[in-house]
């Protein structure tokens, strides 16, 4: 194997598409990808390979990689250069992965569409008019164009579910706890999970298992061992959650029954469940976000790192300009809104309150799960958006992420699967699974490969 | 208490005081109307009735503690990199106190 050509041919591709599609926030340059490919060719001649030896990655720009900017899409941190690596990045390096860039995403993981970055959007390679998804729309970008053979992607409220069922690949939100967050850049602690993204469920796989595991450095991450356990589609219990069909658009719903019918033939058993509060789901889900993400950004001062306007002054007002400054428009709603909703006389009537919907979700999904193997919906209510069309109404962006935000509130493992398309447009079906069943959902999106043909695949240029 | 939160530029002064973030009188404007908005739309929890349920703040039950050892950090030449303004080995902060008090 030739590392030039092999490194060359990705290349070639982000030349010719980049420009548009703006994956990247920061792309390596090509010789230094050659020298490390040419180190993982000689590992591979003699024998001893990591699991990942020579393949590109793309890494969502909010994981910390030492010595290559990490700027969160945000131009708070336009020029932070992390002096370490992220535990995941660790990983991936031992197993001889080669990181190509940092993909794009929206300001510091706020967003559904990539829409909210300093650098601006990410177009969807399926659709260039179109949104990617987000908040790892780069990710899921750079996987639909061929930029990177596998990325990392991270997810509080669907933002790696978005952009893999947005362009026709897989990603999962893995159980809470399975995969470090040390090098993460935090936005909201108890929500978020940095996942593995692929165009099909065998890269999936290897790369959810070289990133997951206990870490000693985050506390948050559990020692359980994950069981590797191949699921058959004959005689699988699946739970199809009603609400959620309710609240999609028709051709995502046609769409979607299309692949339910596929799975009926195979003989999965199907039957239709409820969640019940999914309408509470979504404000207790934001409540929770903007309240962690208030505490989290309260970093960003501009004194040890970061955006900094220069003024001299009182360090309230110097801190208050840095932040005013540094921060684009929706990072400074959920702040102010977080610290709002935190303060005394209101903290009782919407955090904890937000609690306790996020109990009666935990509740019900455990519940549901007893009757159920896998519990199955839409991953995104409506088809990719043009760009443009929903950033400008808070609300209508908070209602695209109604059938994912549940995952991440009771902890859950969720994946995205490609369902097919509805005018060329990618649709997404999403799966969850009792807690620490991650390897399960990945086997069935493998059974699921095999019967839709729905694997690697390539937005026509 | 009722849902109705009066969201006023008093609130979001307020706020901008609590979050270190100083808007623009335009940007205050449309906080005004936006949290407004978003306040409205988290109105709805509260017509449930959740007194028997218990806050669940973390899906996780516990979580590890590890050795109480020393391990190794950053260098202070690492630590120091992405400081805007260095001075001999520290960073140099913005003043604490207003006015001359020495």
């Amino acid at each position: 194997m030739d590392p030039e050509s092999y490194v060359g041919a990705y290349y070639e591709r982000i030349e010719r598409r980049e420009a548009k599609v703006r994956a990247f926030i920061t792309l390596r340059p090509m010789d230094e990808v050659i020298e490390e490919a040419k180190r993982s060719v000689e590992r591979l001649r003699s024998g001893r390979h990591g699991r990942l030896e020579g393949i590109l990655i793309a890494v969502k720009d909010n994981i910390s990689t030492m010595g290559i900017r990490t700027t969160c899409g945000s131009k708070m941190l336009e020029t932070y250069v992390p002096p370490f690596d992220a535990t995941v990045i660790e990983r991936i390096k031992r197993e001889g992965g080669i990181i190509v860039g940092k993909t794009n995403m929206d300001e510091f993981a706020m967003g559904t569409t990539t829409e909210t970055s300093y650098f601006g959007p990410t177009r969807n390679p399926w659709d260039l008019s179109r949104t990617p998804g987000g908040s790892s729309g780069g990710s899921g970008a750079a996987l639909a164009a061929h930029f990177a053979e596998l990325a990392l992607g991270s997810d509080t409220g669907g933002s790696i579910r978005s952009p893999a069922a947005y362009n026709a690949v897989l990603g999962l939100k893995p159980s809470y706890g399975t995969v470090s967050r040390y090098g993460l850049i935090a936005y909201a602690n108890s929500l978020e999970q940095i996942g593995p993204m692929a165009r099909n469920a065998n890269d999936l796989e290897v790369l959810y298992s070289v990133i997951a595991g206990p870490d000693e450095r985050d506390a948050t991450t559990v020692s359980a061992v994950l069981e590797k356990k191949e699921v058959r589609l004959n005689g699988l219990r699946l739970g199809v959650l009603d609400d959620m069909m309710e609240v999609s658009e028709k051709p995502v719903k046609s769409v979607v029954n299309d692949v339910l019918n596929k799975l009926s033939s195979e003989g999965s058993e199907l039957k239709e469940v409820k969640l019940g509060y999914l309408d509470y789901a979504l404000p207790a889900y934001y409540i929770i976000a903007m309240s962690e993400a208030s505490s989290n950004l309260a970093r960003y001062d501009g004194v040890r790192y970061g955006y900094s306007s220069g003024e001299e002054g009182l360090w309230t007002d110097v801190y208050s300009i840095n932040r005013g400054a540094g921060f684009g428009w929706e990072v400074k709603r959920r702040i102010m809104l977080g610290s709002f909703m935190l303060s005394a006389g209101y903290y009782e009537m919407y955090y904890i309150k937000a609690l306790k919907i996020r109990r009666l979700i935990y509740d019900n999904i455990a519940s549901i799960l007893k009757s159920v193997d896998l519990i199955l919906s839409p991953t995104m209510p409506i088809l990719p958006p043009k760009i443009g069309d929903v950033i400008n109404d808070p609300i209508r962006l908070f209602a695209m992420d109604v059938n994912t935000v549940v995952a991440n509130l009771a902890g859950v493992p969720a994946i995205s699967v490609p369902a097919g398309f509805h005018n060329g447009l990618p649709v997404g079906l999403q799966a969850m699974g009792p807690y620490l069943s991650d390897y399960s959902l990945i086997s069935f999106a493998r059974e699921l490969e095999k019967i839709t043909g729905y694997r690697d695949l390539t937005a026509p240029e | 208490m009722s849902g109705m939160v009066e969201v006023n530029e008093e609130l979001i002064k307020r706020l901008e005081r609590l979050s270190l973030i100083k808007l623009t009188p335009e940007e205050r404007e449309r906080m005004i109307r936006e949290v407004k908005a978003v306040l409205d739309f988290f109105d709805k929890i509260n017509s449930l009735d959740l007194s028997n349920v218990e806050p669940l703040f973390h899906p996780l039950a516990e979580s590890r503690l590890r050795e109480d050892s020393p391990i190794t950090g950053l260098t202070q030449e690492e630590a120091l990199l992405n400081a805007p303004r260095k001075e001999n080995g520290f960073i140099v902060g913005p003043r604490i106190y207003s006015g001359d008090q020495s």
